[in-house]
């Protein structure tokens, strides 16, 4: 048994009190002056003293009451209790959140921010409880609510750095999840970070309730210089059927003080090949453009290094260049005019990411060996090819390809292949009595139209029509569906409107079958038909639509660290592939491969080289964001998720016991039974000493 | 009150409560009510003879004696002058009065100096209607004023009544053995006190004053608190003289006390009578008129015996 409040017990010398009225007060209140004791003396002084007290049960009660009362100030609680108490949900729940960015690097932040964790975790009680959650992009619990300081101590000396770009959100979010599962009375957070501003946007959705306090320890050096290797460009060149590369390097500067002569360093396969130096003007940037060089092989991988300074990450800039890989394009033309397929070859010739190896072909020349290789068929207002009956065009798009159905007056298709018909083929509607027609409407959610999607980056309204073929299609069947309907093509889920002429008719569909992809144009893709071709929004259009067919994705020279590559895709082989990481980790994947570090991947067929799928290679560099230090106020930060001011950091092991054992004595609540034991015997007094009173004529 | 009840059971007489004398200021007033209408006397005439006290000169007027012309005054003055002498007086007559801090006692309006005043102013004014030479002597533990006794003094001893304050100890022996030495007269001597002293030493102290025939009256004085003890609730006790303390429980020694009490009057009222002195027990509940009727009587029938 223990007291909060122990000096009330001085207090305790009041159980005199009913022994002093007892004893002496009440008789020498009532003095009565008698001419001589002479007699009163002679009788026995004992059998006057003996009755002095003459209810010692009285006199218990009133001297137990007092003490009572008198122990519930002093604020009474049970020591083991609070102990176990203790033992059981713990007083204090901290979680430690330790930032290790990409950023931390700079200098000896990642040292300060250490020692500032191991100082937080040493301030725990024992019966306190931390958690070590490590964050940068995500939030990870290296250490899990526990006791031992020695364990999380050794979590935190043996964190690491990781390239990872810098967000709070995931990492408080995590505490703040922590900190509600416990059942401790104090609950507290502890952010130990540089505080980059570009780790808060503010819009995160993070809230510690009432009572939970989250305290800040900032390692960010004011005015950090730092100079930093955010892109590469490349300028291709073809040279004698080579390609031939210019490399051009971004440098910024994120201090305060201009730098000279930064050295800017272009490695190309572990050699160095080239350093430039260059002059950086404060908070400014300045590029630097290397050597042509030429590409030799299928895959090179190159480093751009800038200067020297506390964060060395993000001076290293990791690359991958490839030859570019045209997309093989067979327009399949009628030859009825010359130039029908003019602006569809001259549009396609234009590109260079990709680039367009188009070859056209009069109908009546193609073979079902001309499929092979190709990535899009553009069927280019001709009948239905013969080379692609009897199911040639459907295995070429079922197994990937892409087939674009340029529906002019030329166009058939016949009943057996309309598999790969979205629709059916009306009749030619010509609108040239009018102004013609316009496309009403674009399904920009799709990837051919999406980038129309902002004002001003494609006027399609612009274009007319002066005749289309209608295209039906059928409507879901329904058991009211009339019999009439079934000359139309049965609607499959997988078809889709791309877009529709003012009149509402279909002026595109697409349709998937297997891997590969169908689309209709009910116009001609020439000026027979429309003035589309000779209008802004054709050229992107014709990209787009062919780009989309090709399933063309364009081969990234760099990642990002944290971004999720999918191995099968990129390499186009479902067989295994061992990752080596720049660490030399080798990881077995077809799958989905987390990139976490900064350096270049490896990645080789499992099992040794298999012809066709040559080995590639994935560079990654840290987020430039993480090259801006610009740190934001950690008071901001801890007010806008708590709500109010920043609290003071953990408290001392003492402070802690003090308040558990307030704590404590609040829950056992000890004081209120005495206090209500001490009333009630107060009362019984009053009732046993009135009618003991009653029963003598004195005390 | 005991004096309601005894009032009927002596028809005719007018007992006064003390009470009511006491707010009667005048002493003389009070003695003359109390004592006018009854009593034909405190004692017999000790002396035979006239009286010969001096009172005065006045100038001689035809059918004077001229016996009793002042002779020496006219050899000086030429002029004839008759000496005038005051009444006739039979004895002395001396109030000790007890004035000691336990005399200022009253536990029923009246304290026990006040009753002893009242006593005394009464039995002196029946001595001075008998032309008796009245004097006081009060005391505490030693002599506080000494009044000789004298045909004239009547008043100065009511004055010294009037004044009397109880305010020390007291003691009986060694004033009332000093002041046995000054009575060279035989006197009639009323003593009046609460005599808390052992009766022996009681007894020695007043013997003295009992030489030289001198007739001792003694009237014992006591509240009723201190006859019946009749307290209740359980007190702190102080001894008015020595200031002493002490817890009481009333109920649980009243019974013994009052045997005690009892035990004290009684060995006074024995060892009184061994030695032929008058012993009266006077309460102040009493009617002091009754007392003294009550005590006359007796002293009468006693003087008749004599």
């Amino acid at each position: 048994m223990s007291f909060l409040a122990p000096l009330f017990l001085v207090a305790s010398a009041a159980i005199a009190i009913p022994i002093f009225v007892h004893l002496i007060q009440r008789e020498r209140k009532r003095v009565i002056q008698f001419p001589s004791l002479m007699f009163v003396q002679r009788i026995p002084y004992q059998s006057v003293r003996r009755r002095r007290i003459r209810h010692w049960a009285l006199l218990a009660m009133r001297c137990a009451a007092l003490l009572m009362i008198v122990a519930a100030f002093a604020r009474p609680f049970l020591k083991q209790e609070a102990a176990a108490a203790a033992a059981i949900g713990g007083t204090r729940e901290l979680v430690v959140l330790l930032d290790h960015s990409a950023s931390m690097g700079y200098g000896d932040h990642w040292d300060r921010a250490k020692d500032a964790a191991r100082s937080a975790i040493r301030s725990l009680g024992a019966t306190d409880k931390a958690t070590l959650v490590l964050f940068s992009r995500n939030a990870e619990e290296s250490m899990r609510a526990t006791t031992d300081k020695g364990r999380l101590e050794g979590a935190v000396n043996g964190a690491t750095v990781d390239a990872d770009s810098t967000r709070y959100g995931p990492a408080l979010k995590l505490a703040e999840s922590i900190l509600s599962r416990s059942n401790a009375r104090k609950r507290e957070a502890v952010i130990i970070s540089d505080f980059q501003r570009n780790g808060w946007t503010g819009s995160e959705d993070v809230h510690f309730p009432d009572g939970y306090a989250v305290s800040a320890v900032s390692v960010a050096t004011p005015d950090a210089n730092n100079i930093s290797v955010p892109s590469v460009t490349f300028a291709r060149a073809a040279f004698s059927g080579q390609e031939r590369v210019t490399v051009s390097a971004g440098i910024a500067n994120k201090g305060n003080a201009p730098v000279a002569d930064v050295p800017v360093t272009l490695e190309m396969e572990g050699h160095q090949v080239q350093t430039q130096h260059v002059k950086v003007g404060a908070n400014a940037a300045a590029s630097v453009t290397f050597t042509q060089f030429t590409l030799d092989r299928p895959i090179v991988k190159g480093t751009v290094r800038a200067g020297t300074d506390p964060l060395p990450a993000d001076n290293v800039f990791h690359f991958t260049v490839s030859p570019a890989a045209p997309v093989s394009v067979l327009v399949i033309d009628g030859g009825t005019r010359p130039e029908s397929a003019l602006y569809l070859t001259k549009a396609l010739g234009i590109s260079t990411s990709p680039t367009f190896e188009t070859e056209v072909m009069q109908v009546s020349r193609v073979s079902p060996t001309n499929f092979e290789k190709r990535s899009v068929i553009i069927l280019n207002d001709v009948p239905f090819p013969p080379a692609a009956a009897n199911g040639a065009l459907q295995k070429f798009v079922e197994r990937g390809g892409g087939v674009l159905i340029a529906a002019g007056e030329h166009t058939t298709w016949p009943q057996g292949e309309t598999v790969l018909m979205p629709g059916t083929l009306g009749p030619t509607v010509d609108r040239t009595a009018g102004r013609g027609a316009t496309l009403g409407f674009l399904d920009h959610s799709h990837f051919v139209f999406e980038i129309f999607k902002a004002p001003r980056s494609g006027d399609f309204s612009a274009a007319q029509i002066y005749r289309y073929r209608t295209i039906t299609q059928a409507p879901a069947p329904t058991p009211a569906a009339g019999q009439g309907r079934a000359a139309a093509a049965p609607p499959q889920p997988a078809d889709r409107v791309l877009a529709r002429f003012d009149d509402g008719a279909v002026a595109a569909a697409e349709r998937k079958v297997g891997q590969g992809r169908v689309i209709v144009w009910a116009s001609a893709l020439d000026d027979s038909y429309s003035d589309l071709p000779r209008k802004p929004v054709y050229l992107p259009l014709v990209h787009q639509l062919v780009k989309y067919l090709a399933q063309f994705e364009p081969s990234r020279s760099w990642q990002t660290v944290g971004q999720v590559v999918d191995v099968a895709s990129l390499t186009k082989a479902r067989t295994n592939w061992v990752i080596v990481t720049p660490s030399g980790k080798r990881v077995t994947s077809n799958g989905p491969l987390e990139l976490d570090e900064q350096g270049v991947y490896e990645v080789r067929p499992a099992g040794g080289a298999v012809e066709g799928t040559p080995a590639q290679a994935i560079a990654v560099n840290i987020d430039p964001a993480e090259a801006d230090l610009t740190p934001m106020d950690p008071a901001e930060l801890v007010a806008a998720v708590t709500g109010h001011a920043a609290t003071v950091a953990a408290q001392s092991p003492t402070e802690t016991t003090a308040l558990d054992l307030i704590d404590a004595e609040k829950q056992q609540a000890i004081w209120w039974y005495l206090l209500l034991a001490g009333l009630l015997l107060l009362a019984a007094e009053t009732v046993v000493s009135n009618r003991l009173s009653q029963g003598e004529r004195f005390l | 009150m005991q004096h309601s009840a005894d009032a009927t059971v002596m028809p005719g007489a007018r007992f006064v409560d003390p009470k009511i004398l006491s707010r009667i200021g005048n002493l003389e007033l009070l003695a003359r009510t109390v004592v006018d209408g009854f009593i034909n006397g405190l004692h017999r005439a000790p002396y035979f003879g006239a009286s010969i006290d001096f009172a005065e000169h006045r100038g001689y007027v035809a059918g004077d004696d001229i016996r009793r012309v002042d002779w020496r005054l006219f050899a000086r003055t030429d002029r004839f002058f008759v000496k005038q002498y005051e009444a006739d007086t039979n004895a002395n007559f001396s109030l000790i009065l007890d004035v000691s801090k336990s005399m200022s006692f009253g536990s029923k309006g009246v304290t026990k100096l006040e009753y002893a005043s009242y006593l005394g102013a009464c039995l002196a004014y029946l001595a001075h209607k008998q032309r008796d030479r009245v004097g006081i002597i009060t005391f505490d533990s030693e002599v506080v004023n000494y009044v000789p006794p004298s045909a004239k003094h009547f008043n100065v001893l009511l004055h010294t009544l009037d004044r009397a304050q109880a305010g020390r100890r007291g003691d009986l022996t060694a004033p009332l053995q000093n002041m046995a030495e000054h009575f060279k007269r035989r006197s009639m001597l009323v003593l009046i006190s609460d005599f808390y002293e052992d009766p022996s030493v009681v007894l020695e102290a007043v013997k003295p004053l009992h030489f030289l025939g001198n007739d001792l009256i003694v009237f014992h004085v006591l509240d009723p608190a201190e006859i019946d003890f009749g307290f209740e609730d359980a007190s702190s006790f102080e001894d008015l003289e020595s200031g002493e303390q002490m817890p009481v429980v009333p109920q649980s020694l009243s019974e013994e006390y009052r045997k005690l009490i009892r035990q004290h009057t009684e060995a006074l009222a024995a060892k009184f009578s061994e030695h032929r002195i008058d012993y009266t027990l006077a309460n102040t509940a009493e009617p002091l008129d009754r007392l003294l009727f009550s005590y006359l009587s007796a002293r009468e029938r006693l003087m008749r015996v004599r």
